[in-house]
Formats: structure tokens, sequence, C-alpha cells
């Protein structure tokens, strides 16, 4: 496992906690962070943030509930492990819903710390490969022309050359070179792979290759402290 | 009575006469006024026969002049707007009894006006000094007669007849030969006349009243002794060189008698009695004050008299004074609601109990009497004992200590007593008064057994708060240890880094027992210590108390608290209850509020005249207006869990500090609880 792999962020309010945690994680091998607020963590936080986050649930501002659903938003490859003192079960069903690897209450044992946190960083990981594949596919897809993507989402529907090139209103020897250029382009051999790349991006809503990624959702709301 | 003491006609008409004026002469000429103006004319009248009939020739000035003193009896007893009147009716029995003297006119109006100026000005001093309603058997108002009627009056106005004896050559003497004589005859007759007529009409018919048979019987013996010995002194005797002058202290005894046993009555009727004697004696040859010059022998007597007269009259008011506190102390005593119990200093043994030591104790008196205190089985436990010892015998005073006792049947009782050493029948004796406590008692450990009770509710219903705030350094110390298990196994082992971790880790621990031990200290059942407290320092505290119930809730609390804030007189732990009771009750009032609007403020602030006054505000809904009474009512509640006592303990913790709490709707929205403690007296050493 590389370097990135390791990082455990640890958000906690209360600082005895969050530097006990992170010297357990650091025992055992992790490369853990501590933060004292959810706002702190928030504002040190970039897109490409790999690793496992372990997270307080009641905190004074930001909630670890609301961090949650502000990563989700963003659509952040970071696992959550969640920390709590007084863990009821609405609480926990509902992080988990939210895609939390784990509810884990106060005062926690290492074992079930770092069997979350591994399973965490592992799910992380998993993520980010699954991500990288995307963004490789986008990349290439990005290349074709507006024909062209019009011949793939076609051919991925199952129609026969002869058929998509009665509905594109054009012969079908044009089609077969268009489909060739396709195949060429999105580096695949056969209609089956093409087919299970074009299922994995969705290409239902395929993104329009000229507009902006869209913006970070706003962070949570920060209510005012005393 | 009268008769017994030999007295006069002219004390018959004063008392007659003086018994009308008690009655109060109404105002303008009415019937009581006419008659208290025929008692002053009938009384000057016969009191200056006797005046005159006690004069010695070639003496201008009588020994005792009688009607001056009547006069200001008179007035004395009178309101001062009849004081014209009585005066107007004095001048007839004036100019019949001095024109009868062959005494010419002017001299006589002369005098009628001094006399009247030595009557106004004793009588007018004597009221401004000593009131209308004087008590002329005391101290002080016998004391304000002597000096304004008996030394002031004559003193001035003899120098007006001075002044008029000069102006119409009347006799042949000098000023002040003539002031002199007049002013000695006058302060002599003032202070044994006086007295004997205002005492007599003011408490004559009273005292007469409240002799008993052997009394009667003692006062029938001593005027025969007072009679017989003053006969005996001045009226059997033959003045002249073979008298024995010391022989006029025989009577004194049976004057010191009446002074004791008979009050001022006795006195004053006793004194007026020899004096006349000694006159009668003396004017015709007998007695120790015949053997000089007439005036030397006057002198004499009225020197004697205004002696015996002012000494014997204060023994007597003085003997009053005491005889009355004794009487107030023993009424007190038997009367009182508390129990009370007399103990000999020297021995400790009980001389007297009353009534209400029977009752309350349950011991009869003559079970009680005769007994050491320390040997009653009164005290709950031996330290009890031996403490109530170690006070009594270390100390000569002692107030209002808590204690709790034994009945004799085997009740507790709470008692607070508190103690004296006083002189009683001349001896040192503890005087202690036990005040029954009880229900105060059971009242207040009711409230304490509620405020616990609400306290233990308060604390259970904060369960998962109080658990988050001691999981916080649990987690830390597990966290902690199972790291430095792990860098100790590591190779090399991190010594510094472990050391860190121990070093936190008691840090951490420390954090959980002071979280327990507050827990504790809410969870004790004590009785309220009224000690100074700063209400800033307990909020801060009930804050950091609730900082995870705040956070769960989600709920920010703010504070504005007034710096140099008076401390309060009150109880740590009921202050804290107070205060965590409103701010949960405001945390729970805001479920329905929008997070980002709850917000809790608590202010503190001076409310003046000795008032702190403390706030909880919140954003919730605000109270039902119409609601408001019955809020304070206990076991209502809008809790599902909840045992509706917050509000009515909070009230009543606050009433016994002696401060008040109500609420209020916020100006916008929410709602306010306000309360208000007493700050600290500043105790004076």
């Amino acid at each position: 496992m590389n370097a990135a792999n390791r990082k455990v962020y640890v958000v906690d309010d209360d600082a005895a906690v969050s530097k006990g945690v992170c010297r357990l994680l650091r025992s055992a091998g992790y490369e853990p962070q501590a933060f004292n607020s959810a706002m702190e963590f928030v504002q040190y936080y970039r897109a490409s943030l790999p690793g496992c986050l372990v997270l307080d649930v009641s905190m004074p501002g930001i909630s670890g509930l609301e961090l949650q659903s502000w990563l989700e938003k963003l659509n952040s490859p970071l696992q959550i492990v969640f920390l709590t003192a007084q863990g009821d079960i609405p609480t926990s069903v509902n992080a988990m819903k939210h895609g939390a690897v784990d509810f884990l209450t106060k005062p926690v044992n290492e074992t079930a710390l770092f069997k979350a946190v591994e399973e965490a960083l592992r799910r992380a990981q998993k993520f980010a490969a699954a991500r990288t594949e995307t963004e490789a596919i986008l990349t290439r897809l990005a290349t074709l022309t507006a024909r062209e993507r019009e011949v793939l989402e076609h051919i991925v529907s199952g129609q026969l050359n002869k058929q998509v090139a009665a509905q594109l209103g054009t012969v079908e020897k044009t089609i077969k070179v268009h489909r060739a250029r396709v195949m060429e382009k999105m580096g695949v051999t056969s209609v089956a792979e093409l087919a299970r790349m074009a299922e994995k991006i969705g290409i239902a809503n395929l993104p329009v290759p000229s507009s902006a990624s869209p913006a970070p959702p706003a962070p949570p709301n920060h209510r005012v402290s005393a | 009575m009268q008769a017994e003491l030999g007295n006069t006609g002219i004390l018959t008409g004063a008392k007659a006469k003086l018994g009308a004026g008690a009655q109060g002469w109404g105002a303008g000429i009415n019937s009581g006024m006419l008659r208290a103006g025929l008692l002053v004319f009938v009384g000057y009248y016969l009191g200056a026969q006797l005046g005159l009939a006690l004069t010695f020739h070639p003496h201008p000035v009588s020994v005792m002049w009688p009607p001056n003193s009547i006069l200001l009896a008179a007035l004395l007893l009178s309101p001062v707007r009849t004081w014209w009147f009585l005066l107007v009716c004095a001048l007839p029995a004036h100019l019949i009894s001095e024109v009868q003297g062959g005494v010419p006119l002017r001299m006589v109006l002369c005098w009628f006006l001094s006399n009247c100026s030595e009557a106004l000005i004793g009588a007018g001093l004597t009221r401004f000094l000593a009131g209308s309603t004087a008590n002329f058997a005391r101290m002080r108002g016998i004391g304000t007669l002597f000096l304004c009627g008996g030394l002031i009056g004559p003193f001035l106005s003899s120098f007006v007849d001075a002044e008029f004896v000069a102006l119409n050559q009347w006799g042949n003497q000098e000023y002040w030969v003539v002031w002199r004589m007049r002013f000695f005859s006058n302060v002599f007759t003032a202070l044994t006349l006086t007295p004997a007529i205002v005492i007599w009409a003011t408490g004559g018919w009273q005292f007469l009243r409240s002799i008993s048979k052997t009394r009667w019987l003692e006062a029938v013996v001593a005027c025969a002794g007072l009679l017989t010995a003053s006969l005996w002194t001045f009226c059997w005797q033959k003045a002249g060189p073979d008298s024995i002058p010391s022989l006029l202290y025989v009577p004194l005894p049976f004057l010191l008698w009446a002074a004791v046993r008979f009050a001022p009555n006795g006195t004053s009727a006793g004194t007026l009695c020899i004096a006349l004697l000694a006159i009668w004696g003396a004017v015709h040859g007998y007695g120790p004050f015949g053997s000089h010059s007439p005036q030397q022998n006057a002198l004499a007597i009225q020197i004697f008299f205004i002696v015996v007269a002012i000494m014997f009259m204060f023994l007597t008011a003085s003997i009053g004074e005491r005889a009355r506190a004794e009487e107030r102390f023993t009424k007190a005593f038997r009367a009182s609601p508390d129990a009370m119990l007399i103990s000999r200093l020297s021995d400790g043994h009980i001389i007297e109990v009353n009534e209400r030591w029977e009752k309350m104790l349950g011991y009869r008196k003559s079970e009680t009497l005769g007994r050491a205190i320390t040997d009653l089985n009164i005290y709950t436990s031996r330290a009890n004992r031996e403490a109530f010892l170690a006070v009594t015998e270390t100390r000569e005073h002692f107030q209002g200590s808590d204690v709790s006792l034994l009945k004799k049947n085997g009740e507790q009782l709470y008692a607070m007593i508190s103690g004296d050493v006083e002189e009683i029948g001349g001896e040192p004796c503890w005087i202690f008064i036990i005040r029954d406590v009880t229900d105060r008692k059971r009242a207040e450990e009711a409230q304490q057994n509620l405020a616990h009770l609400t306290r233990v509710t308060t604390l259970g219903e904060l369960g998962g708060s109080l658990a988050h705030e001691l999981n916080q350094p649990l987690t830390a110390i597990l966290s902690n240890a199972q790291a430095a298990t792990r860098f100790l196994d590591m190779d090399p082992s991190d010594m510094p880094e472990v050391r860190r971790i121990l070093k936190d880790i008691v840090q951490e621990d420390r954090r959980a027992g002071e979280i327990i031990l507050r827990m504790r200290g809410m969870l004790r059942k004590e009785e309220a210590r009224m000690l100074p407290q700063d209400l800033n320092e307990i909020v801060v505290e009930v804050l950091g108390f609730l900082r995870s119930e705040l956070l769960i809730r989600n709920v920010t609390a703010s504070t504005r608290l007034a710096p140099n804030l008076p401390s309060v007189q009150g109880d740590h732990v009921r202050l804290q209850q107070v205060l965590l009771n409103l701010i949960v009750n405001a945390c729970e009032a805001m479920g329905h509020t929008p997070a980002s609007k709850r917000i809790i403020v608590i202010e503190t602030q001076e409310a003046g005249e000795g008032l702190v006054q403390a706030s909880v505000l919140d954003h919730g809904p605000g109270f039902p207006s119409r609601n408001s009474p019955q809020m304070f009512e206990p076991f209502r509640t809008t809790k599902p869990n909840g045992l509706g006592l917050g509000l009515p303990i909070c009230r009543s913790i606050v009433e016994s500090h002696g401060g008040r709490l109500w609420v209020e709707n916020g100006v916008g929205e929410g709602a306010i609880v306000r309360f208000t403690l007493k700050t600290e007296v500043e105790v004076t050493a």
C-alpha cells in the first residue's frame, strides 16, 4: 500500500480525544492528522484528498453528519468512520445510509477502530480506482465528434449498422467507418467492451463535453458561536 | 389611709380634687373643670391657712408654703388648655387668705403673680421634658419633677418674689435674705407635698386595691411605727440645749420600710407626714429643730427634708423599676411561647422551668427542678451532650444553636437554643430559651428532599449528555493507553512518546474524576449552607456541566455577565440547580426552533436594593401567557418524561433564598425566566 492510502483525518472538537486517537493510529502505522472542528477540516479539504475520515458526531458549529452530507455532495472519495460518545440508532442508521463505513461508540477499542479504518481505506482506494477508470473513459469520450457519439449511442443500444444508417439517414458504409473510429478512439476491440464502458459511465446522462465542471456545494451552514 | 397617715385636711382635699383631675377636664368650662376649679380654690385656701399656721413669727415666709405646690400639682394633673382657669380659681382663695393676714392688696397680688409663675414654670418644664403621660412613680418622672418643679420653678420665681417684696417695701429684710427664705421654703414644699399629691392622684386607688390583706396589716404596723417614732422625736421632746440632734434619725427606718415595701405612694405620704409633724413640733417648741433661732430652725427643717425626700423618693423609684423589670421577666417567663429553663451556674442545678417546658419536653416541673441539666435524658447522642457542656462551660452567651433533643416519650424534637448568664436571686444563672423548630425543620427537610429529587431527575434526563461528557476523557485514556502499549512493543521503544502519553492519561483521568465529582455534588442530599457565592461563577460552572447537553441539542449558549457583580448569599448546589433547570428548560423549549436560531442567553446584572438578577432567555415559542400562574404548580408538565417540578422547585429555592422568580415573554420571540437573589449582607464586626 502506498503512503496516500494510510492517510487518516481525525476530526473531533475534543483535543484530548483527537490527540489520543491520532497516537493510536500512528502507533499502528497509519498517518493520522487531527482537526479540532469540522470547519477546520472544510478549510483544509481538497477534492483530491484520499483516505479515511474518523469523524465525531456532535461538535459545536458544523456537526459530523453535516460534514458527511457536504462531502457526499462533493462526491468525495473520502470514506467516513463515525466515532460518537452517544450513539443512538436513528443517527447511526442515517449515517450508514449515507455511506459511512462504520459507526463506532466511544471509548473505542483499537481492534474495532483499526478494522473500520482498514475497511475505509480499502473502499477509498477502490473508489479512487473506479474514479480513475471513469475519468479515463470520459477523457476518451471527449475526443469523439458529435456524429461519432451519435453512432456510439446507437451501437451500445444494440442496433445493427444497417439500422443505425437508416436512422441517421446515411449509408451503411459510412456507419462502418464511424464505428471503426469510435472503437479506435475508445481503445476497445469489441462492441461488448464498449457496452460495458458505456454502462459504467451511464451513457444516458453523458456529460456534455463543452460544459465546465459544476461548482462544489457551499460548506454547511456555520452557526454563530458565542 | 389618710387618717392613718395622720394627714391634715389639705391632702384629703387635694386627693379628691386630683381624683377628678385624673378623669380629665374637658374643653371649655364644663362641670369637670368647674369641679377642678373648686378643688383648687379649696386646696389653695386650706394650703395657705396651713402655711400661715406654720409661720415662725416674725418670719414673713412660712417654713412650708403649700399653695404653690398644690397649684403645681393641679397644673401637672390637668390639660394645658385648662391651666388659665385653675389659676383664676386660685386667685380668690389667695385674696381671702392673704387679706385676712392684713397684707396690703398690692403685695397680695404681687405674691399671687410670683406663686403662679412658680407653678407655671415648674409644670411647663416638667410637661416639656417628661411629656404629658409622665409617670411620677418612675425614676425619669420623679427626677424631672424634682428638677423642674422642685428646683428651677422656685429658683426663678424667688427672684420675682424678692423683687416684689423690695418694690412694695414689705418687711425689712434684705433682698437676698427674702430670696433665700422663699427659695428653701418652696423647694421643701415642692419636694414633699407635690409628689404625694400627683402620685396619689394618679395611682393611689390602684395602689390601695393592689394591697393584699397581710400587706394591709404590715402597712398598719409601719404607719404606727412611723407615727410613734415621729411623735416621740418631734412632738414629745422639749426643744432646747438638752435635746439630742441625732434623734431625728429615729423615724427614718420606718420611712425606709415604706420605701422598700410600699412604693412611692407610701414613701411620699410618709415623708410628708414626718415633715408636717416636725414643723408642728418646731413651731410649738418641741423636737430637735427647736433649739436655735426661728430662721435657723426653719432652714434646718427645710434642708433636712429636702435631702430626705430626694433620697427616699429616688430609692423607692429605683426599687420600683427593679421590681417592674423582675415582674416583666416573670411574666415573660411564664407566658413565653418558648420553653425556658434557669439553672445555677455553680452546680448546674435547674431552679426554674416554665409551663411551655413541661409541654415541649414532657418533663413535669417537679421532676426537673433540682436536677442538673446534664442529667436530663434530653440529648440525642453523647456527642450532643458533650457539645452542650462545652458551650455552657466556656461561654456566657450563645444564640440560636440548632440542636435535636429527645422528649421524655422518646420523640425527637428540633430546637433552637439560646442561653445567657444572668444574676438571679443573687446568683449567676444560665437562662436557656428553647424554641421548637420541628415544623420549620420538617418543611426544610421536605424542600431539601424535593430539591434533591428534582436534581436526581434532572441528572437522569441529562444522562445521555453526561455519558458523553464522561466518554471523552475515557476515549482519550483508552486510545492513549493502547497506543502506549504499541509504542513499547516497537523496536526500539518510543520511550519519550510513552512518557508524554502517560502524562496525558493522568490529565484525562483527573478530568473524568472532576466530572464525577461534580455529578456527585449535585446528587448529594445536604442541608442548604448559606455562604457568599459568585453568581457569574456558578453560571460558568453550569454551562461547563451542560457542555455536552448543549452540543447534542445543537444549542449555542452565550452569556452577558455583569462585571464586579456583588456576591449573593446562598447555597452553591441549590443555585447551580436553579440555573441548570432553567437552562435545560430553555433548551427543551427550542426543540422546534431552526438549528441556526437555537441560542440561549444568560444574563446577570445588579438590580439595586441589595439584589442581583439573573435571566435565561431562549428563542423557543415563549410562554402561553394565560398559563403563566399554572406553570409554577407542581406536577404540571409539557414533557412526556418530566416530573413537572422544574419551575416550582426553582421558584421555591429562589424564594427560600429571599429572592423572587418570574417569567416573561421576549420582545420578539422566546421566553425569559428571571430571578433575583439577595446580595451578601456586609457584616460589620
